[in-house]
């Protein structure tokens, strides 16, 4: 009989139920594209915020030490080098999937027609493979997306893979002008320990020294400089998390760190365990965090977060109270009906199951639709602002059904202290 | 106003005010609505506002540098600065670059303003403290480590050349004038003894360098010149920026103001992004508290068919019911949309203290925004469940249970 | 003189039918009861005399005047002016006191008047009750407001569905009392009911029963 009831009571009010699972599908969906939205939206400002560059510079770490001698007569420092093939352990850290761009550079001073200039060997947009104990690593990765904010005036970016050869240039806009060169001209650059002539690519506007240089191939710099197979410094660009107070004590001395908190912030993307890690991997390396790029990312990604969670908050808020608010006048506007089960004796514990049972029958319905408008939602969202999916949680759809279920019966609440309170003569007798 | 129109008033208030559960429950959903609308309304146009000043973080995104024809000197700066409004304008720092020997290793000095050069390098991490007077210095880690040096130790700085007939003898102390037996010519020897206060650690080519007041560089340089460059960080979009540029460009010929790309094209990319979060999830979640605020009226007005039908029962027309109950709706929307804004500005501003510390902007036009919405939504939504309403025949809702 | 007409009546929903061929004429002034079981047709026949409702076939001629092809805003005027209405379950505004729920028939009529409402009001025995609301007044006083506010716009016809169906017996003889008094000063009564108390007390009984009418006749106090 009860569920006689329960399917008599869709049937006849079909339109009011509905009307009920529409409200909670909506703000069902709310809540779910939002805290969907809110987990992801880190990861997803943290990749934008690659465009200022590399947050992690890799130098060797001999350059560091020295001894500290009064009146040292040899002025010059000896120049240190990494090799080449230590570039390929940047991809087997363990939060090798954290790092999203790495380039090698390599400075040397060289000639064009006489006048000393720079020039910066590195990758654009280069493949590159690594085998290691068996297992291959590949990446695509250059300086193309640690220079986002360059401007190319005259021809275009240095295409690596379309490129067959390694003599080619981009020049800086100052120095092409000094130089009088375009993009498609050829210059001869003598180097300590070589001469090559170069095709240049692209001019360059980067609002900073970089205008003054030229840059080009790690091959090309490595022979006019004469440093065969060797790089003077990596640019590497990670996606980190916020530093908070384990990393700052981290980022002192790990060895002070428990075991737990040392695995903590170990498996972290801390920019200080990253690179703790890189150094693990190439321990002639000195990785630092650049501090400019790693603490702005970092504050920017914390207001980021909170304002979202916030935002988050507030929708929560604004649907549980709409959900709420449409189970109460649903359930007062049945009291005659109500009533009048009271009347023919149902007891206050049955009209109550009945009504919760239907309630929240009809908000499980509602949920589940929900739940899937606000993938949909959340997937607009990330394609029309980030062109990338957002990726949906468990712990969201958990978290949705929780809530849901709460809130219908936190708005039933009235509308049963009502059923409680109902006389059936008065509502019979009094009309309406 | 006859008696018709007192009557008329009279029932939508008496509506009101006597039916206080339901109205309460409507008014509830409205002000829910119009809650959600001002707050992320306000949030939404006090975001770029908001962030900007985060990504001031990032350090100086505007440089000045001498454009030669004449003397960058600390009044031309302070009128380029002054072009820009003081409350976007973080700080800026003049710095001097000069080359000295330290242990008769060459070093770089730079001299600086210690008062201001955090609120252009906001990233610096000092350990130890930073300068607060001259006599005092703050030493990149790199040299640092090269010469192991920590903060606390002495260190001197020494600044040694030949004087020949063109050096300007004005500032340099007598004995402080060697000449060399061999060759017979004069040399300077200047020392410069300074504390060490701090180490500093950003990662980048700050390392390298020694930073010290610009009074101290005079001391040791012994000549006063202006600097080389200096740092501005102004919180103010991209366009904006441009404007403020031009106007120092075409005012000073002392110097040339520039963006500093990598700070200015990176925040414009990422800064547009997050308004295009925040406007879209507004949109999103505006739209979907509106239909909540719609399926809520339709209930409580659907709720109603009986008395629809008394009231075609005894005469009326479809077009004085129609008005009736969406003056209600409108009352309501209204009522609804001005608590709401009150709400919703609260709550923004709950927000901004919370995430940026900082107030946020009121914005008048918001309100009759959130009211003229509210009471549009509610009108529409009244209007629908009404329309059905009317067109029932009032025997069978008089009949009916 | 005749009050109202109704010409070979017929409503059917698909092969039902609620009336079947009903021939009736009322003269003004008079006191009718229709009585009969439910499902007689009593309701539809009320509802196609207060216009609320349109016959599948027939006439219906109020004051000399065919109704059945008017357009539904002249029926609604025209009901409006002729006729007021009591209900079994009174259907007063919940939230207007009983002075207000009077005034709101004037509103709908012409123009409403506080004054006159209230006299209604003293008319029915109500005057300090008049800012009660409905929930504050017994089922008796909530049918007298209805009564009042039928009366308000001084109808030619008052049409009452079953207006004792929820009283107690004093309070149904209060009711009667009214409509007895109204029939002297010459108001046209026809009410529907299926309690023989209240179709003792009428003028002209008429019986319905399957849609059609099978007796129609005087009670024998007004014949005398």
């Amino acid at each position: 009989m009860f569920f006689r009831m329960i399917i008599g009571a869709f049937q006849r009010q079909w339109k009011k139920m509905l009307m009920i699972a529409l409200t909670v599908a909506l703000g069902a969906s709310i809540a779910t594209a939002m805290l969907n939205v809110m987990l992801d939206v880190g990861d997803k400002i943290n990749e934008e915020l690659k465009a200022y560059g590399s947050n992690i510079t890799v130098v060797p770490s001999s350059e560091a030490v020295m001894s500290n001698l009064y009146d040292v007569e040899d002025t010059e420092a000896k120049e240190e080098y990494l090799k080449e093939e230590t570039l390929g352990e940047f991809l087997t850290i363990f939060w090798a999937n954290n790092i999203t761009d790495f380039a090698p550079v390599l400075d040397t001073d060289a000639k064009v027609n006489d006048k000393a200039v720079k020039l910066i060997g590195t990758w654009f947009n280069h493949h590159f493979e690594y085998v290691k104990k068996g297992t291959t690593y590949e990446r695509d990765t250059g300086i193309i997306n640690l220079r986002s904010w360059w401007d190319i005036t005259d021809g275009k970016w240095l295409d690596e893979a379309k490129l067959s050869g390694d003599n080619y240039a981009m020049v800086g806009k100052k120095l092409s002008a000094e130089l009088g060169v375009k993009a498609g001209d050829t210059i001869s650059v003598k180097g300590d320990a070589g001469t090559e002539s170069l095709e240049i690519v692209g001019i360059f506007e980067s609002g900073d020294d970089e205008e003054n240089y030229i840059f080009s191939t790690l091959p090309i710099a490595q022979q006019l400089s004469g440093n065969t197979g060797k790089y003077k410094k990596a640019e590497v660009s990670a996606i980190t998390s916020p530093d908070d107070e384990l990393a700052i004590k981290a980022a002192k001395n790990p060895e002070l760190l428990s075991g737990d908190e040392y695995d903590l912030w170990y498996c972290t993307a801390y920019v200080s365990s990253i690179c703790f890690q890189i150094q693990e991997a190439i321990p002639e390396a000195s990785a630092r965090a650049v501090r400019q790029i790693a603490d702005s990312e970092g504050k920017i990604l914390e207001k980021t977060e909170l304002l979202m969670a916030l935002i988050t908050l507030m929708s929560l808020i604004g649907a549980t109270l709409g959900i709420s608010n449409l189970v109460t006048s649903s359930v007062m506007e049945r009291s005659a009906e109500l009533a009048l089960m009271k009347a023919v004796g149902a007891k206050n514990g049955q009209v109550t199951l009945l009504v919760l049972t239907e309630i929240i029958l009809t908000s499980v319905i509602g949920a589940a639709t929900g739940y899937f408008m606000g993938y949909c939602f959340a997937q607009v969202i990330g394609q029309s602002v980030f062109s990338s999916a957002i990726e949906m949680s468990g712990m969201v759809a958990f978290l949705v059904t929780v809530l849901i279920i709460a809130v219908t019966l936190v708005g039933s609440i009235p509308a049963i202290r009502m059923i409680l309170r109902l006389r059936p003569s008065e509502v019979l007798h009094g009309g309406h | 106003m006859n008696k018709k129109h007192r009557m008329f008033i009279r029932m939508v208030l008496a509506s009101l005010l006597r039916r206080r559960s339901r109205m309460m429950i409507a008014l509830l959903a409205i002000v829910v609505g119009a809650t959600i609308l001002s707050g992320l309304g306000l949030i939404y146009y006090d975001v770029p506002r908001q962030m900007s000043s985060q990504f001031r973080n990032y350090g100086a995104n505007v440089i000045f540098t001498p454009s030669g024809s004449s003397e960058m000197d600390q009044d031309e700066i302070s009128k380029a600065a002054a072009v820009f409004p003081s409350d976007k304008l973080e700080g800026y720092t003049p710095y001097r670059y000069e080359n000295t020997k330290l242990n008769n290793l060459p070093v770089t000095i730079a001299g600086t303003d210690f008062s201001s050069v955090l609120k252009t390098s906001p990233y610096w991490h000092i350990s130890g403290e930073l300068p607060d007077a001259d006599g005092k210095a703050l030493v990149g880690k790199k040299t640092a480590d090269k010469f192991g040096l920590a903060a606390g130790d002495s260190i001197s700085l020494r600044n040694s050349f030949t004087i020949t007939e063109t050096t300007d003898l004005k500032n340099i102390p007598d004995q402080e004038i060697y000449t060399d037996p061999k060759t017979g010519e004069k040399y300077c020897d200047h020392t410069l003894d300074l504390k060490i206060s701090g180490i500093l650690e950003t990662g980048g080519s700050e390392e390298e360098y020694i930073y010290v007041s610009l009074d101290d560089v005079s001391n040791l340089t012994l000549n006063n010149r202006s600097c080389d460059i200096v740092e501005v960080s102004v919180a103010a979009s991209k366009d904006e920026l441009k404007a403020y540029l031009d106007e120092i460009n075409k005012n000073s010929d002392a110097l040339e103001a520039k963006p500093v790309k990598r700070v200015t094209a990176s925040e414009s990319t990422v800064l547009s992004k997050l308004e295009a979060l925040v406007l879209i999830v507004t949109i999103v979640v505006l739209a979907l508290t509106m239909i909540c605020v719609a399926t809520t009226m339709m209930a409580v007005i659907a709720e109603r068919r009986r008395e629809i039908g008394l009231r075609k029962a005894l005469g009326a027309l479809n077009s004085s019911i129609i008005a009736e109950f969406l003056s209600e709706g409108l009352v309501l929307g209204a009522a609804g949309g001005i608590i709401g804004s009150v709400f919703g500005f609260l709550f923004a501003n709950a927000v901004s203290m919370n995430v940026f510390s900082s107030s946020i902007t009121f914005r008048p036009l918001l309100i009759p925004a959130a009211i003229i919405a509210s009471v549009a939504v509610t009108g529409l939504s009244c209007l629908i469940p009404i329309k059905g309403a009317v067109d029932v025949d009032p025997a069978l809702v008089l009949k009916g249970e | 003189m005749k009050l109202l007409e109704l010409k070979n009546i017929t409503k059917s929903y698909g092969s039902l039918y609620a009336l079947d061929k009903v021939n009736l004429s009322i003269d003004k002034g008079e006191w009718i009861a229709i009585m009969g079981p439910s499902g007689s047709g009593k309701s539809t026949m009320m509802n196609i005399i207060s216009c609320m409702d349109k016959p599948t076939e027939g006439q219906v001629i109020f004051d000399g005047r065919d109704i059945t092809k008017d357009s539904r805003r002249k029926l609604t005027e025209f009901h409006r002016d002729k006729i007021g209405l009591v209900f079994q379950q009174f259907h007063l505004i919940n939230y207007l006191n009983a002075v207000e729920n009077v005034m709101v028939a004037q509103y709908y009529h012409s123009m409403p008047d506080e004054k006159e409402a209230m006299e209604a009001l003293e008319r029915v025995g109500l005057k300090d009750r008049a800012k009660h609301l409905p929930s504050q007044l017994s089922g008796g006083e909530q049918q007298r407001v209805c009564i009042a506010r039928a009366l308000i716009n001084s109808p030619e016809l008052i049409l009452a569905d079953e207006p004792t169906g929820n009283l107690d017996e004093a309070n149904e003889n209060i009711v009667l009392d009214l409509f007895r008094q109204l029939h002297k000063e010459g108001t046209s009564l026809i009410v529907v009911t299926h309690d023989p108390e209240v179709g003792e007390v009428a003028e002209r009984v008429v019986r319905l029963e399957h849609g059609k009418i099978i007796s129609d006749k005087k009670n024998k106090q007004f014949t005398e």
